[in-house]
């Protein structure tokens, strides 16, 4: 519980690279091998977002516990 | 001076005034002491001053010079003087004055202009320049507290810390703080408590007392002291009127010890309220950010291309079965084309076909050398020419030629 996961790419890097690939994906001119390897890479991204926010609101559900029982 | 007079022969008014001029003006010049209640400098050799007695309600017109005044020193209202007078009529409108020869400030009235040309002479020398006074720290480690021994003071101040923030670490170092020995005991405290690094504060506190009393806090020793003091001083001496020079050099001056001890530590109470109240708009402010974020993720995640991302792959499917159809259409359209074209060439191969001729009962005329018989003139007379019939030929023998043209000979 205390070893923190923590993902590759900072938070803000996978939010911003997500952006980008949905763009890309929506916009529809992309060729079918790239679009099938931007969906992985979307996928990827999300779960590593996830993470971040998961993480955070652990901590901070961590640091608040203590305090609120007191 | 014996002046006849009634009220048939009266004496004018004058004459009177004079006379007590005179007589008035017989006293020689006294030494008297007096305070000063009014003075008023003006332009001009003369100055007025209005004089009282320390303790009865008489009070004097004095005018003296500027030169006698400048030479008294600082001088202001409610300073005690010695001065030697003397009575003087004013022949104008009888008023009486006294002149004043000299003056000086006496008792007291000493006491205060020593004080106030000391005060001068530290202020001169940037000692009391609020940019030289130092802020308190918001929560000192240790506290340094200088009062007389056993003292309200004393009392008054620990007390007070110890209700605001009773972990408070209070050093208190004793010091005589009245006598001719005061002024050198509080300098050494404050030497003393300044030392310790663990002091981040100096408090000088003492209750009140006459001038004399509080003498030592103004003394020009303890002023430097607290000058050259890295900690700051908190000045807490005597009551409201009172005002040592400590006052003016100390970093912050507190009405009372009391008001010294709120001012020098911050109320737990307070600070635990404030500390609760920022970590509650912390908690606030991240939940929201990250509810957020969240929000942001969940809804990128169910945008189509993440969300079914084969309906992007469909969009291939579809143009691909799309040019399928197309080449389909096309071959077929291609092969009917031929087909047609085929048949068409089939058909006309056909139609230029001499079996058809020969089926419906035409022969066929050829020569020996199977060359096609197309005119009479090909043909000489008695020559074999081979007729081709539809099942089967006949050899045949010319035996005699007519032209339809009769002009043209064939022999």
């Amino acid at each position: 519980m205390t070893t923190t996961n923590q993902p590759d790419i900072p938070y803000e890097q996978a939010r911003d690279e997500l952006l980008d690939v949905v763009r890309k994906l929506e916009s529809g001119g992309v060729p079918l091998a790239d679009s099938m390897a931007l969906w992985e890479r979307g996928e990827k991204l999300a779960t590593i977002c996830q993470q971040w926010l998961d993480g955070a609101k652990q901590k901070v559900a961590q640091a608040r516990g203590p305090v609120t029982q007191s | 001076m014996a002046l006849e007079s009634s009220p048939e022969a009266p004496q004018p008014l004058g004459r009177v005034v004079q006379a007590v001029k005179g007589w008035v003006e017989r006293c020689n010049a006294i030494w008297v002491e007096a305070q000063i209640i009014e003075i008023k400098r003006r332009a001009g050799a003369t100055q007025f001053l209005v004089f009282r007695d320390l303790r009865a309600e008489t009070s004097a017109t004095v005018s003296c010079s500027s030169r006698v005044l400048d030479a008294a020193g600082p001088l202001s209202e409610g300073t005690t003087v010695t001065a030697l007078i003397r009575p003087t009529v004013w022949s104008k409108n009888s008023s009486l004055t006294f002149e004043c020869s000299e003056v000086r400030p006496s008792g007291e009235g000493r006491l205060l202009a020593q004080l106030e040309q000391r005060k001068r002479l530290l202020q001169a020398e940037g000692l009391f320049d609020p940019r030289r006074k130092k802020p308190l720290p918001f929560l000192p480690r240790g506290i340094g507290l200088i009062t007389g021994a056993n003292s309200a003071a004393e009392r008054d101040v620990l007390t007070n810390i110890h209700l605001r923030w009773p972990s408070a670490q209070v050093v208190v170092r004793n010091a005589l703080v009245q006598g001719p020995n005061a002024a050198e005991d509080v300098m050494l405290a404050i030497a003393e408590l300044d030392a310790q690094p663990h002091v981040e504060v100096i408090i000088i506190a003492r209750g009140g007392g006459s001038l004399e009393d509080l003498l030592p806090f103004s003394d020009e020793g303890v002023v430097r002291a607290v000058a050259r003091a890295a900690a700051p001083v908190i000045s807490a001496i005597g009551h409201e009127p009172d005002s040592p020079i400590l006052d003016l050099v100390a970093d912050l001056r507190a009405s009372t010890p009391t008001d010294a001890a709120k001012r020098v530590v911050p109320d737990v109470s307070e600070e635990t309220e404030r500390i609760s109240s920022a970590r509650q708009r912390i908690w606030q402010a991240l939940s929201i950010r990250l509810n957020r974020e969240q929000e942001w993720l969940n809804q990128t995640r169910s945008r189509p291309v993440l969300s079914e991302p084969t309906a992007s792959f469909d969009a291939h499917g579809e143009r691909i079965g799309e040019l399928r159809r197309r080449l389909a259409l096309a071959i077929d359209h291609r092969l009917t084309a031929e087909t047609q074209s085929l048949t068409n060439d089939l058909n006309r191969v056909r139609s230029m076909s001499p079996k058809a001729t020969l089926d419906r009962g035409y022969a066929i005329l050829v020569d020996g050398a199977n060359a096609s018989v197309k005119s009479v003139h090909d043909v000489d007379g008695g020559e074999d020419l081979i007729a081709h019939l539809a099942d089967g030929h006949l050899v045949l023998e010319t035996r005699e030629i007519h032209p339809r043209n009769p002009m043209e000979d064939t022999e």
